[in-house]
Formats: C-alpha cells, sequence, structure tokens
C-alpha cells in the first residue's frame, strides 16, 4: 500500500481491460480507466457507443465478460461466479451510488422511505440516525418539504433528485449517474443538474454518462468520449470542446451544438 | 377531479359547463339503470307469486311457491352460510399461498423448481374441479388417507384456485419493472431483500383486485363440495330440505338468494377496496 497523502494520483475507481459481450456483440473493447479522488467524469458519445454499459459494469449491474474493476480497494474480476464473487459485488455496490436515468424510486414508499430503505434494510443502520441522515440530504437537494409525499405526487425533476438523496445517504465513495436527465421534460433539466453541480462541489468523485454537453463543459474536471466500445478521447473539458483530435468528437460536439446547446 | 373553479356568481367556464353536463348524463343513467333493476327484481318477484291473471277467457297463473315451507326450512338452509364462508376463506388463504409459490416457480432459472411450478399448473387445469374434490374425498381413502369433507373440500379448491391464480401473481410480479430490480441491486440488496421489500409489495397491490374476484367466484364454487354430503354448507342444506320435502324449488331459491347476497356484499366490499387502491400512490 502507497500512503494515501499524494491524492490526486490515488485512483478511486479502476477499470483494467474490460471487455463486455453482449452474445456475439463486443459492445466494451478493452477497456482501462482510473479515476482519482474527487474528480468528476463525464462519458459522452453517440446512443450505442457503450457508455452506460461501461457506467453498469462498474457495479456490477451488467456483469463485464473479462477485466477487473477495482472500486476503493474492493477488486473484483469480472465473468465470475460463487459466493466470494458476490460478497465482492455486494461490497463494490455499498461504495458507489447509482442515479438512473428512469429515477426508479419505489413508488410504494415515502420519499423519506425511498431514502432510508438503504442504510436501514443493507447497512443495517440505526434507523433514526438514517432518518437524520436522509433528511440532511433531501434537504440538500431541497426536498425535505416532499418527505411525507409518494413519488407518484412528484415532478420528474423532484424525482430524480429525491434519486440522488436516496444515493448519497448510503454514504458511497463515487457516484454513478446514468443519463440523469434525459427522461426530464426540458425545464426540469436546470433543477437536476444544479443539485449534481452541488455534489461535485461538496467534493464526490463522479462519473456521468450524459447528452448535457454545457453541463460536461462547466462542471466535469474531464471528458471521456466513446464510440464503438472504445475509448476515443480522454481530456480536459476545455480539450475536447475547443480543439477535439478525433472526427467522432467532433461531429459529436457539433451534433449537440446544433441541437440547441 | 372536482372542478375547483367555484367562485361565487363568477359566469362558469365552457370547461365547467361540459363536465357539469357530463355529470348530469352520468348520474341521469345511473338513475335508469337503478330503476330498471327495481323493475326486473319485480317482475321476477311477480313470477313466483302464485298469481293468477285471466285475461279474456285465458287464465294465466305464475309460479306457486310453498311460503310455509320457507318459513320452516329458512333457518336451516341459512345455517350453511358459516361453514360455505369459512370453506372460502381457508380455500382462498391456501390459494394464495400456492399461487404466489407457483408464479414464483415460473420466475425460477432451476429447471426442477420451474417444471414443478408449470406441471401443478397444467394438470390442476387440466381436469375438473368437481372431480378434484371427488378424487380427494373419495378416493384418498382406498390409500388410507381419509380427510374429513371440509378439509377435502379446502384442498381441492385451494389447489385449483391456487393454480388459476398463479397467472395474476406472475403479471403481478412481471408488472413491477427491471428498473426497480435494479435500483434495489444498485443499493446493494440482495435478491431476497429485493424481493421482499421491493417487489413483492408492489405485486400484491398489483394482484388484489383480481383476487377478490377469484373469492368471489370461489364462495359459489364452495356448492360443489356438497357433494361429498358431509360438508353441512348452504348448498347440501338446500338439497337436503328440498329432496326430502319435495321442494327443491323454494329450497333451490333461498340457497340462490343466499349466494347473491353473499357476492353483492363481497363485490360492495371489493370495489371500496379496489378504489382505494387506485386512489394510492402508483
Amino acid at each position: 500500500m502507497e500512503s494515501k497523502t499524494a491524492f490526486e494520483s490515488i485512483p478511486i475507481v479502476k477499470v483494467s481491460n474490460l471487455d463486455k459481450y453482449f452474445g456475439r456483440l463486443h459492445v466494451l473493447k478493452n477497456i482501462s480507466i482510473e479515476v482519482p479522488e474527487r474528480q468528476v467524469v463525464c462519458l459522452i458519445g453517440r446512443s450505442g457507443s457503450g457508455k452506460s454499459t461501461l457506467l453498469r459494469c462498474i457495479n456490477f449491474l451488467e456483469e463485464p465478460s473479462h477485466g477487473v474493476i477495482e472500486v476503493d480497494g474492493v477488486r473484483v474480476a469480472g465473468g465470475e461466479k460463487g459466493r466470494e464473487h458476490r460478497q465482492l459485488v455486494h461490497d463494490v455496490r455499498l461504495k458507489t451510488g447509482m442515479v438512473f436515468q428512469e429515477f426508479n424510486l419505489f413508488p410504494h414508499m415515502t420519499v423519506l422511505e425511498n431514502v432510508i430503505e438503504g442504510p436501514v434494510i443493507v447497512k443495517g443502520m440505526d434507523r433514526k440516525r438514517a432518518v437524520d441522515l436522509a433528511e440532511q440530504n433531501l434537504d440538500s437537494v431541497g426536498l425535505l418539504f416532499k418527505k411525507d409525499e409518494y413519488p407518484m405526487r412528484l415532478s420528474g425533476g423532484q424525482k430524480q433528485r429525491v434519486a440522488i438523496a436516496r444515493a448519497l445517504t448510503m454514504e458511497p465513495r463515487v457516484m454513478l449517474f446514468d443519463e440523469p436527465t434525459s427522461a426530464l421534460d426540458p425545464e426540469l433539466i436546470g433543477e437536476v443538474l444544479n443539485v449534481m453541480k452541488k455534489v461535485a462541489l461538496e467534493g464526490m468523485t463522479m462519473i456521468v454518462v450524459t447528452h448535457e454537453m454545457g453541463f460536461a463543459r462547466e462542471v466535469a474536471d474531464r471528458v471521456i468520449v466513446m464510440a464503438e466500445g472504445e475509448l476515443i478521447e480522454d481530456n480536459k473539458p476545455e480539450e475536447i470542446f475547443n480543439n477535439p483530435k478525433d472526427p467522432r468528437t467532433e461531429a459529436l460536439i457539433v451534433r449537440y451544438r446544433t441541437g440547441g446547446n | 377531479m372536482t372542478a375547483v373553479s367555484k367562485s361565487q356568481n363568477a359566469p362558469k367556464s365552457q370547461a365547467d359547463l361540459l363536465y357539469d353536463l357530463q355529470l348530469r348524463k352520468e348520474r341521469h343513467f345511473r338513475a335508469n339503470v337503478g330503476l330498471s333493476w327495481g323493475i326486473l327484481l319485480l317482475i321476477l318477484v311477480f313470477l313466483f307469486s302464485g298469481q293468477e291473471i285471466t285475461i279474456g277467457s285465458q287464465t294465466f297463473s305464475t309460479i306457486k311457491i310453498d311460503g310455509q315451507f320457507i318459513l320452516n326450512e329458512i333457518d336451516f338452509i341459512a345455517g350453511g352460510l358459516g361453514q360455505t364462508l369459512l370453506i372460502s376463506i381457508l380455500s382462498i388463504m391456501l390459494a394464495i399461498v400456492l399461487a404466489l409459490l407457483a408464479a414464483l416457480g415460473r420466475l425460477s432459472t432451476v429447471p426442477p423448481i420451474y417444471a414443478i411450478s408449470t406441471f401443478y399448473v397444467s394438470l390442476i387445469r387440466g381436469t375438473p374441479l368437481y372431480l378434484q374434490i371427488f378424487f380427494f374425498f373419495l378416493a384418498l381413502p382406498q390409500l388410507g388417507i381419509i380427510l374429513s369433507g371440509v378439509f377435502a373440500g379446502v384442498l381441492a379448491l385451494g389447489l385449483n384456485y391456487g393454480a388459476y391464480m398463479s397467472e395474476i401473481f406472475r403479471a403481478g410480479l412481471a408488472s413491477v419493472g427491471k428498473g426497480q430490480r435494479e435500483a434495489a441491486q444498485a443499493l446493494g440488496m440482495t435478491p431476497g431483500q429485493t424481493m421482499k421489500r421491493i417487489v413483492l409489495p408492489q405485486a400484491l397491490r398489483f394482484a388484489i383486485p383480481p383476487v377478490g374476484n377469484e373469492f368471489i367466484a370461489m364462495t359459489k364454487d364452495s356448492a360443489l363440495v356438497s357433494a361429498t354430503g358431509f360438508v353441512h354448507e348452504l348448498m347440501w342444506r338446500a338439497t337436503k330440505v328440498g329432496r326430502a320435502q319435495f321442494h327443491n324449488l323454494e329450497a333451490l331459491i333461498m340457497a340462490a338468494i343466499f349466494y347473491w347476497l353473499v357476492t353483492l356484499v363481497l363485490s360492495y366490499i371489493q370495489n371500496k377496496i379496489e378504489t382505494r387502491l387506485s386512489k394510492g400512490d402508483r
């Protein structure tokens, strides 16, 4: 173990030689990434480029076919089975918070119940402590006043903010966002991006799959561009947006520029 | 929901007027349906009133039923209500457990478990309920297994309805989206926790109204258990006194009325539950 004082360089997420096949389809091709603590990474690319699959491999919602995922010191080899593997996957999931495109709040639970469910059931946290933590996080996403509502009574933007609070209340080391604003009406996107920005400023390590180029440019420390299951560019946002090296990156940016961004 | 703009004296908007008109039409329709029901009921009562009507030279008479017999035997027949309800309640409880297990079995990727579930459903759905009741009551004793009439009836009804209701629970489980399971997984829940905390509560909520329907159907199918001759529920009592005194008409009419009343009450309760659920959080 090296000393942990050299902050910039300690990767909290390390993906090594990751391959993923869906049947015969090779959707991720030998991907390796390291994400240091506190870094905000945006993954961009056309649909079908593999960016969501890559994100979902990190917390094993998709089982990698080959390769190694390491999150905060927990090393898990992909494509394995058995009790030990499941335990490692569980450990990785405890270190990662996930926010989905479709929110996936539990409709039969109130907002507060949604947020304390993980800490109480999975971590066995004392209910009172979980409620305190949950209320703190709901307050930070601006929705404490909705804590006793059911998700059905929330707008899409509010649902997503609750989903962020739910993930944060598990006290993860890294937050994964899978197109968090793609299912939202345009006028609701801003409130979710603002909450994400706040989470980033508080020092959370974040990996964000997004089409929001404005967010990528403004908030990300680093932008990774994917195409056909490969990383085609990995750089600071200024470089990606002002000086794209790969013509596919350029096409991607132009597409979104003309798309009104 | 109700129109909000009830401000005093303000002229009603076009939308409000249309809404009122629609409400009035609906109320009108329902009133007429109620009235028609009343008339149909009166006709039915009249048909069994034993009246003689003379039109010109022709004399018609409606069906005459023996009021004295009814008065004498109503207590005896009504005494079967308890058994009917008991059998139905026990059977539906057994059926719910079996249906849920069968539905979960259908989701299993373990071949024997999947096979047991589909085999059970196929076997039960492929044979008559009447036969199943006799099987448990009459065929098992030959193997040295002697079940009481109620027990055999509950077993047969429970097994039978469980097979049919497994489809309801399967649909309920299928109604819970993949995203729900993924969200639970991402929080670190085990498959067991995910099923118990996230999937089942939602699936069961979905299943409550159709299970209510099955329960109502079951109260009527419980009449088949009378065939064993040892369960003194409504149907058994009606046929017993009807045959003994050759008053099957009156006896069966009484039983029919009891069944009808029970299903009316149950449908009413089910309706209430359903509207409550639909108002909830889905």
